[in-house]
């Protein structure tokens, strides 16, 4: 730690409001960066939604307006002026062979400002006066204390040719497409880099495509067969420092415990599969949607961190999670939304799990009103987090993400095949004896079935018809989607997988009888 | 505080002594045959298990499975069934011959790259009233050879695998008779 950044923050406090664009440029100016609004709040320590406010006209405020203002800046000065990336100009003593130095040398001819509050330099950490083309410096290099070492890890060390070969891995997440375009101050980066092992999957790929000699289906094949290890020793990596301990072998309740060898144990995962009984007359178009890394996204969730404990009584207590002996709220909204239980064929008590739970919980609440609260009985909870997997589903998808954009189907194989297989051998699998959590299992994957139910819901609440939810990532829907789901590869949005036309015309209503019949094409 | 437990069970305290804990977990590791013996699926395999090669038969002779060749080859051709004290017999001497058969291969697993990480779930006081329960926390520990308690395990030597375990646990420290008696012990191989 700099002895400046306290300084700083304090000049900052005393210094006159910093000057902001206006709402709309700012969020031009992030768009253009091609930074997502999770990116810039994650850097600035604020929720995604506050970035979305302020760029809808609401001004920030003190110490996070500053860094606003400097984000903003920093952008500003990168983006209108030159399309070509450009590396700050604390890079050229280390880098002399890069190409994009031969700007930085001249830049000392652009604008120079003089700031009234004094900001962090890039060269040094220190507080400068001046700013040249956007970024704060001292004007005399002899008032740059000498400690630039630190800050200047390069963004793009690896020469041109360095992989010839492994061209289709994509690069490795530090070698991450805007990391490049980053400046880099080393007392303020509006950017951090992510600590944690996230270039352990590139590596990995990397390292098996090096053995394979770049043998695309060869390279596949290994990295499938070593994926729940991996995962295991990504999990373990992720945990380093952690402040929970992951509890690999509890003591495991009876209905947890498979009945039979080949059998299953006594736990509801409420995994929807519904087809809506009666379309609205005429002929419809269906679109047949995909939910991206169900599973992926479902690592999120209240996992109970110890043993599981007994306990009986209609009290949910919300920093707990586990299974739960419940007896479900009627649903009357069959016609049109799917039962958050699932179909179950027999009526009476049943075992559920905490996200289940937690939905139907959320449905009865006054938001939804829905449905009636569930009725507790038993449970056997633990005390949960639901940052457990927090860390190790951010590495997945930072992996994931990077392979997409580099169109890198290797890497996006073996990472799908982590998480999934992670998830369906936690269990009393012998496949992964190094971890026997039957309950995390189910939980996740009642997690992912009740993510798709409330984007039924909300597919249904912004006015669209739900035809059918099935499994863990399959929606089917009538009418504009566009405008509920954005569309991509990406988690947080939807793939068209299907469009086909059910119903019956108006005219024909008679002779059929209104069952589906152009689905599955 | 006494280092064992003299009288487990007394004032309410629920679970099971750490070395049988250990052997449920080894037997589970060292898989085999699912299917029970009164089942004709589970008894042809075991049968089959054990008369496979001459080293099954003579292994199977060991373990106590003292009847005939020709009774053995009435059971295979089901002229025969075994009576209950045969079943009975016929379940010891497979699992005896199965651990036996395993323990050299678990044994290599429990004892590669510098041993294996055992949680010890601590044992189970809801029953016992509230002043004489005590702070018990859930330890791990990592065991580094498993030569003894593997040993013991196989030759179905109780007392032996007992004494093996209680000198590992002793690692756990001064606390350690509180580990004597545990709700599950877990590790990986």
């Amino acid at each position: 730690m700099s002895d400046f950044d306290a300084i700083d923050a304090l000049l900052a406090d005393v210094g006159p409001q910093a000057e902001l664009p206006p709402p709309d440029v700012r969020r031009e100016l992030r768009e253009q960066a091609r930074l997502s609004k999770a990116q810039v709040a994650r850097a600035l320590g604020v929720s995604p939604s506050t970035v979305g406010a302020w760029e809808g006209g609401r001004d920030p405020s003190d110490e996070i307006r500053a860094k606003y203002a400097y984000l903003l800046d920093g952008l500003a000065a990168k983006f209108p002026t030159e399309p070509a990336p450009e590396a700050p100009p604390s890079e050229d003593e280390d880098e002399a062979g890069d190409e994009s130095e031969s700007e930085a040398g001249d830049e000392a001819g652009d604008e120079v400002e003089s700031l009234v509050a004094p900001e962090a330099c890039v060269l040094c950490g220190a507080p400068a006066t001046h700013r040249v083309a956007g970024f704060a410096q001292h004007l005399d290099p002899s008032d740059c204390r000498p400690a630039t070492a630190t800050g200047t890890q390069p963004a793009g060390t690896q020469p041109a040719g360095a992989q010839p070969k492994t061209k289709s891995t994509g690069p490795a997440p530090e070698t991450a497409p805007h990391s490049a375009q980053r400046p880099r101050s080393p007392a303020k980066r509006a950017f951090q880099e992510q600590s944690g092992p996230a270039d352990l999957i590139g590596q990995t790929v990397q390292a098996a495509l090096a053995e394979h000699r770049g043998d695309v289906e060869a390279t596949l094949a290994a990295l499938l067969k070593r994926a729940i290890p991996d995962a295991m020793r990504l999990l373990d990596e992720t945990r380093k420092g952690a402040r929970y301990d992951i509890v690999a072998h509890p003591w495991i309740p009876d209905i947890l415990r498979k009945q039979t060898s080949k059998g299953a144990d006594r736990i509801w995962e409420a995994r929807p599969k519904w087809t809506r009984h009666e379309l609205p007359p005429g002929r419809h178009e269906v679109t047949a949607l995909d939910i991206n890394g169900a599973y992926l996204s479902a690592l999120k969730t209240h996992l109970p961190l110890g043993q599981l404990e007994h306990s009986a009584g209609f009290a949910h207590d919300r920093r707990r999670a586990g299974v739960h002996l419940i007896t479900p709220p009627a649903w009357e909204h069959e016609a049109v939304l799917p039962n958050p239980i699932g179909n179950r064929d027999e009526p009476g008590p049943l075992w559920v799990t905490e996200p289940t739970l937690r939905l139907l919980l959320r449905l009865s609440g006054p938001k939804h009103a829905l449905c009636e609260p569930p009725e507790i009985h038993e449970s056997y909870t633990s005390g949960a987090t639901e940052n457990l997997l927090e860390k190790f589903r951010v590495a997945l998808k930072e992996a994931r993400d990077t392979a997409i954009a580099a169109d890198d189907e290797v890497t996006l194989e073996y990472v799908k095949a982590m998480y999934s297989k992670f998830v369906s051998t936690m269990g009393e699998s012998n496949y992964n004896r190094e971890l026997y959590r039957p309950d995390w299992m189910h939980i996740i994957r009642s997690q992912a079935f009740s993510n798709l139910w409330m984007k039924a819901l909300k597919a249904h609440d912004e006015g669209l018809t739900v035809v059918r939810a099935m499994g863990t990532d399959e929606l089917h829907v009538i009418g504009d989607w566009h405008r509920v789901f954005p569309e991509g590869r990406g988690v947080t949005e939807v793939k068209m997988k299907d469009i086909y036309t059910a119903g019956v015309d108006a005219a024909d209503a008679v002779d059929d009888t209104g069952d589906m019949s152009g689905e599955e094409e | 505080m006494p280092e064992r437990t003299i009288d487990f069970g007394k004032f309410g305290a629920r679970g099971i002594k750490g070395s049988d804990a250990v052997a449920r977990k080894l037997d589970e590791l060292s898989g085999g045959i699912v299917t029970p013996v009164t089942v004709k699926r589970g008894l042809m395999a075991r049968l089959h298990y054990l008369t496979k090669t001459e080293h099954s038969r003579r292994a199977a002779r060991d373990a106590g499975l003292t009847v005939t060749d020709r009774t053995l080859k009435a059971w295979l051709d089901e002229r025969r069934s075994p009576t209950k004290a045969n079943l009975e017999r016929i379940e010891a001497a497979y699992r005896q011959v199965r651990r036996q058969n395993v323990a050299r291969h678990l044994l290599r697993r429990l004892n590669a790259d510098g041993g294996t990480r055992v949680e010890i779930h601590p044992l189970n006081q809801s029953q016992v009233p509230r002043p004489l329960q005590r702070m018990v926390e859930y330890r791990t520990m990592n065991v580094r050879r498993w030569d003894r308690i593997v040993e013991a395990w196989a030759s179905g030597d109780h007392q032996g695998l007992d004494d093996a375990w209680e000198d590992t646990i002793v690692d756990l420290g001064s606390q350690w008779g509180q580990y004597e008696y545990v709700t599950n012990i877990g590790f990986a191989a």
